[in-house]
């Protein structure tokens, strides 16, 4: 290549960009598919990346329901054991008038035949 | 000029404008795609990072470290004894928004404020009582006035309770508007209270005990971390890109305590000691016979005063080191009958008006005897159901007194003297004074066959008669059944014997009867009418008073007002009658305070074990009756 055609190509390009038909002129139209698709594979990564971030910040709020229901589990049943034992249930009893106390004999035990 | 030339004229004139703006339009774009790659080549070659400017595009990230849950110890049939969860302490700043509604001269939204402060205080009060609704309000005001961003609300406060005080007046605002600083921090919690403290333990700091301090790593679980971004809508989530590791929480540990039977010992033992101001301790030990699995481990004591309430303050069953009286007599009993020496236990010796020449003080019980009886002659079983000194003594001098090694290998044999592994750590070590050593002298085989010059644990006293109780096999002690993870069972640990046997079936069938006989005629017939049978023996004991305690008194067992300090035991083990396995081994000591009274092991330990005997026989599946139909019942439903 000549520089003169050289720096015709350059007045070309320039004159394309002036006028606004560079693409078609490279006949980039052929390739508008593969620019749509790019776009359309840009959009889904976004989307995606955006369910991610739904999802894990649904699974976050999850956990931290579970880990609320953990701890009131463990104090119920904290409080529940507390007033399960034996001598507690006796002297609420008898707080209450009641003369039920601790078994003196054992359970009798109904056996099928 | 023609109307249609003008019309062409117009036309061009405004294509050209179209075109002028388009290709000025077009270098715009050109000027700013040039710019573009020179910023481009600049950036590349010599642009400088701007710390400021690459923390707007970097993605902001935190490193999260997730504290594991600590493991729960767990009863033998799975009842929480110690459980992990987050308490809350409560602060406020009584600052908030004050200077916001300051620069924007907003008086009124101050005034606002300040009116659902009031309505806070009066929930407030309504919540924690200690304070009045206008003692809240002026608190929360005060603070306000004062600048207190860190106002004290309450400790500790559980989640229950943390929900509700979010719903007041001002706080259910948030904490950018109603100013509630919640800080959470895990806190172990005994549900329990103060029931087998000493065996469960604690970890604080350097302070360690119990099963939470020897089990420790398996309770702990594994910290971890990992990175949080946040994400468009403000939310923090994991950053998948970045490493993390998964938290472990700890395992559980399940023990082989019985939260039933710990709780009959505990209030048996208070029941017989806690209005008596001259006892300072007393213990419990529940023992499965078969296998050596602790069913219940009490250690109630007092503080320096009688004045002090009993708590679980130190283990005494596995630290109180000490010579334990007269239940030793079962270890000379049982040596002298595995020996051949003592063929039955209606063999006599002579009374000699109970002296044993060589040193040995009169045992003036012996006088009493012979006076009752007549007798100049006494039956091993006799001395054993009286706990006589002299008998043991006589019969250790008279069989051991060539061999005295023979004997202390029998005090070995029976794990007496060494300290064994056990679940808790420090058990203490056994002092025992066998010939060659500095403390042997002439009198010691006589007073080591009674109980004294030996000094041993209450548990190895269980462990002991636990073999007895076992035909001779004598069990590990344990505490530790397994260790599970979310219910599953992770490691178990299995029933092991320290002495597979110490001696023939023969021999402990013969040494139960004499521990029956001590129950049915014996020193400890407040036992001979409890719900099951039970065999065993009573033991008191000097205790050898300290430097402090003695006070300039030259004997080691009293002080200077000639008080002593006593230590009464019942150890046995139930049921006990011939035709009955024993199931359970038992010990109950009370230790004294220095005194004037005696503390014998018939009276509080035998009565504190008979409450735990009959209150076992009502609640343990073993003693059940069954009730069979004895005649056709017609079905009532459909059934052929």
């Amino acid at each position: 290549m000549t520089v003169k055609n050289f720096w015709l190509s350059v007045r070309n390009v320039f004159r394309a960009l002036r006028n606004g038909d560079l693409l078609l002129r490279v006949k980039a139209d052929k390739y508008y598919i593969h620019v749509m698709y790019a776009f359309l594979l840009m959009w889904i990564s976004i989307m995606l990346s955006l369910q991610v971030d739904k999802t894990l910040t649904r699974a976050g709020a999850n956990k931290a329901a579970l880990e609320e229901l953990r701890i009131h589990h463990t104090e119920s049943e904290a409080a529940l054991v507390k007033i399960k034992s034996a001598s507690a249930t006796e002297t609420r009893l008898k707080k209450l008038g009641s003369e039920a106390a601790m078994p003196q004999e054992p359970a009798t035990v109904i056996k099928k035949k | 000029m023609s109307s249609r030339e003008s019309e062409i004229r117009d036309t061009i004139e405004n294509r050209d404008r179209i075109h002028v703006v388009m290709f000025f339009l077009s270098l715009l774009f050109l000027a700013l795609g040039v710019a573009i790659i020179v910023w481009v080549v600049k950036i590349q070659t010599s642009y400088t990072v701007d710390d400021k400017v690459i923390g707007l595009f970097r993605p902001v990230v935190q490193k999260h470290v997730d504290i594991p849950v600590r493991g729960r110890i767990l009863a033998t049939d799975g009842r929480p004894l110690a459980i992990s969860a987050p308490l809350y302490d409560l602060h406020m700043d009584c600052t908030v928004l004050k200077q916001n509604y300051i620069d924007r001269g907003k008086d009124s939204l101050e005034r606002v404020w300040q009116d659902k402060a009031r309505l806070l205080g009066a929930a407030l009060a309504g919540e924690f009582r200690e304070k009045s609704a206008e003692g809240w309000t002026n608190a929360i005001l005060t603070g306000r006035s004062k600048g207190s961003k860190y106002l004290l609300i309450r400790k500790n406060v559980d989640l229950e309770t943390l929900r509700r005080i979010q719903t007041f007046p001002l706080y259910k605002e948030g904490p950018y508007r109603g100013g509630l600083i919640v800080e959470a921090h895990e806190e172990r919690i005994y549900p329990y209270d103060s029931l087998a403290r000493r065996v469960i333990g604690y970890v604080k700091e350097q302070n360690r005990i119990g099963l939470e301090n020897s089990y420790d790593s398996e309770l702990h679980g594994r910290d971890g971390y990992e990175w949080r971004r946040v994400t468009d809508d403000g939310s923090w989530v994991r950053d998948l890109d970045s490493t993390s590791v998964q938290v472990q929480d700890g395992n559980d540990i399940r023990t082989t305590l019985n939260v039933d039977f710990q709780d009959i010992a505990d209030k048996a033992l208070r029941a017989q000691i806690d209005g008596d101001d001259e006892v300072r301790a007393g213990i419990c030990i529940i023992m499965e016979a078969k296998t050596g699995a602790i069913r219940a481990m009490v250690n109630l004591s007092r503080g320096a005063t009688p004045q002090t309430t009993l708590w679980e303050r130190e283990n005494l069953v596995l630290r109180q080191v000490g010579e334990q009286g007269s239940v030793m007599k079962t270890v000379t009993l049982l040596s002298l009958v595995e020996d051949g020496y003592v063929k039955t236990l209606e063999q006599t010796i002579p009374t000699n008006n109970g002296f044993v020449p060589g040193g040995y003080n009169q045992d003036v019980h012996i006088l009493d005897y012979q006076r009752e009886t007549g007798r100049r002659d006494i039956s091993v079983m006799h001395g054993f159901e009286i706990s006589s000194n002299y008998v043991f003594t006589y019969l250790a001098e008279n069989y051991y007194g060539k061999q005295p090694q023979e004997m202390f290998d029998h005090i070995y044999s029976y794990r007496l003297g060494e300290a064994f592994d056990f679940d808790i750590p420090g058990l203490g070590t056994p002092v025992v004074n066998r010939p060659g050593t500095p403390g042997w002298s002439r009198t010691t085989l006589g007073t080591t066959a009674y109980g004294y010059s030996i000094s041993v644990t209450p548990l190895h006293i269980a462990t002991f008669y636990n073999g007895i109780a076992n035909k001779g096999s004598m069990m590990k002690p344990y505490l530790v059944e397994s260790v599970e993870k979310d219910g599953k069972v992770v490691k178990r640990f299995e029933p092991s014997a320290l002495n597979s046997s110490i001696c023939s079936p023969a021999t402990a069938d013969t040494v139960t009867r004499a521990l029956r006989a001590v129950v049915n005629t014996g020193t400890a017939t407040r036992l001979k009418k409890a719900r099951l049978s039970v065999a065993g023996k009573t033991g008191t004991a000097r205790v050898v008073l300290s430097a402090d305690e003695r006070g300039g008194s030259r004997d080691p067992y009293s002080d200077s007002q000639g008080r002593k300090k006593f230590q009464g035991t019942f150890v046995g083990f139930f049921p006990a009658d011939p035709d009955e396995e024993p199931k359970y081994t038992i010990l109950v000591t009370v230790y004294s305070y220095p005194s004037h009274h005696n503390f014998y092991g018939g009276t509080k330990p035998a009565l504190a074990v008979r409450e735990i005997v009959d209150k076992i026989y009502a609640l343990d599946d073993t003693w059940r009756p069954e009730l069979r139909p004895t005649a056709k019942v017609p079905l009532m439903t459909d059934e052929k």
